[in-house]
């Protein structure tokens, strides 16, 4: 061997062996090792104020821009386990026609054309998802306090978000005092919808009805 | 005048003949390949990967300047890898996510190193010590995955090194020989909390001639 071939030579062996003993994470980890769970709150807002709660019918499916109203085996899975954890929880379910001090939604999210679904972009269109009017509101506002965190999406997601509707009247808006958001492996499967709720739940021992 | 300049001319000649003739017979080029243990100090190891790393090589093409100092290049590999069980971190005051973290760093040092071997290589002896330093960059890729989804950074940096071992001639008549030696590596970081990602390294390898 040429003795200017022995310095690319090594670099290439080294590469070689480089190449065939990385570990790669994603090879070491199981669907549930694969998933997270996110949760934002309202540190102003006192969860022990509120005692009952209603929760919307159906899921707003969020693809490529667009949002439908769907109720799959999963999605009802997911409205189950909602329901369930704020029961556990000391809330009350009611209609939603019995004024509520609370309103659950449910979304999916899927991949959008741009490849991504940014928080802000998502809260900003929310009025197109859950039309205020649903909740009994029409004309409202949804806010979402600044200081939750900014993240984005790349693909599909699990979103649970909780209104303030009791302070609807006299704040003239609906406040988003808390989300939830389910990423990873596996997620859109009726048999883990309990799983991943309780999750959301566990990380946020301060829902809670006095 | 003439008769100076003849004289001076001779010595050079003389000179000249003398060092090429030494280079000859020490052998002016040698390869090393090395295995290569790592271990994690500092912030690197209390903050971020805190297993040692089984996974690297290295290799070396050394000049022999003398008998006792050479001079060259080192590039190697390694991968460092740690997978955290779930917990729950919080990202903001108000902001928390729950997932299995798995850090992922692998590091390809290019250096320019200097050996120096007090005892000049000397066949008689069978255990010949040495110490070195180098100094170069480091070629890194740092990836931080939470569940299934990464943020990564790959970036060249500024690493020196220093090391001490001994090597062990096949034979009083060879000039190949078997080495064992550590360095101590300091590779300038500075993201996420992070100071620096330095190492103890020990390694073991064979040193033989071009």
């Amino acid at each position: 061997m040429r003795k200017s071939m022995i310095l690319p030579g090594l670099a290439a062996l080294i590469m070689l062996i480089a190449a065939s003993c990385t570990k790669d994470p994603l090879k070491d980890m199981t669907a549930e090792d694969s998933r997270i769970y996110i949760t934002n709150y309202d540190s102003t807002a006192n969860f022990g104020s509120y005692k009952t709660f209603s929760i919307a019918d159906s899921v707003a499916v969020i693809d490529n821009g667009r949002a439908t109203k769907e109720i799959s085996v999963t999605d009802q899975a997911y409205l189950d386990a909602v329901k369930k954890y704020m029961q556990q929880q000391g809330y009350v379910l009611v209609n939603k026609s019995q004024s509520p001090d609370l309103g659950l939604n449910v979304n999916r999210i899927y991949r959008t054309s741009t490849g991504v679904v940014s928080y802000p972009d998502y809260w900003g269109y929310y009025g197109g998802y859950w039309d205020p009017y649903y909740w009994g509101y029409p004309g409202y506002g949804y806010y979402v306090p600044y200081s939750y965190a900014v993240y984005s999406v790349t693909e599909g997601a699990i979103s649970v978000d909780m209104l303030d509707l009791k302070s609807a009247k006299t704040t003239n808006k609906i406040s988003i005092i808390w989300t939830g958001t389910i990423r990873g492996s596996g997620i859109l499967n009726a048999s883990v919808a309990d799983s991943q709720v309780k999750a959301l739940f566990d990380q946020s021992p301060y829902i809670k009805a006095n | 005048m003439k008769r100076r300049i003849i004289n001076i001319t001779a010595m050079l000649a003389v000179l000249v003949g003398v060092s090429l003739s030494a280079q000859a017979q020490k052998g002016a080029v040698k390869m090393g390949l090395y295995y290569d243990y790592s271990m994690p100090i500092g912030s690197f190891k209390s903050d971020y990967i805190s297993n040692g790393s089984p996974r690297g090589v290295g290799g070396e093409i050394m000049y022999n300047l003398s008998r006792q100092w050479g001079l060259g290049l080192n590039v190697a590999w390694q991968d460092y890898y740690q997978k955290y069980p779930r917990a729950i971190y919080s990202l903001d005051k108000n902001q928390d996510i729950s997932a299995v973290v798995t850090n992922s760093v692998q590091s390809a040092p290019i250096l320019i190193k200097t050996v120096f071997s007090p005892l000049g290589n000397d066949r008689r002896t069978m255990i010949q010590p040495y110490i070195s330093a180098a100094a170069g960059l480091n070629l890194l890729t740092n990836s931080q995955y939470l569940g299934q989804f990464n943020s990564s950074d790959a970036s060249a940096r500024f690493m020196a090194q220093a090391g001490a071992g001994v090597q062990i001639p096949f034979s009083k008549l060879s000039n190949s020989a078997f080495f064992v030696g550590a360095t101590y590596n300091y590779i300038s970081y500075n993201k996420n909390g992070l100071n620096n990602f330095n190492t103890i390294d020990l390694q073991a390898g064979v040193r033989f001639p071009l």
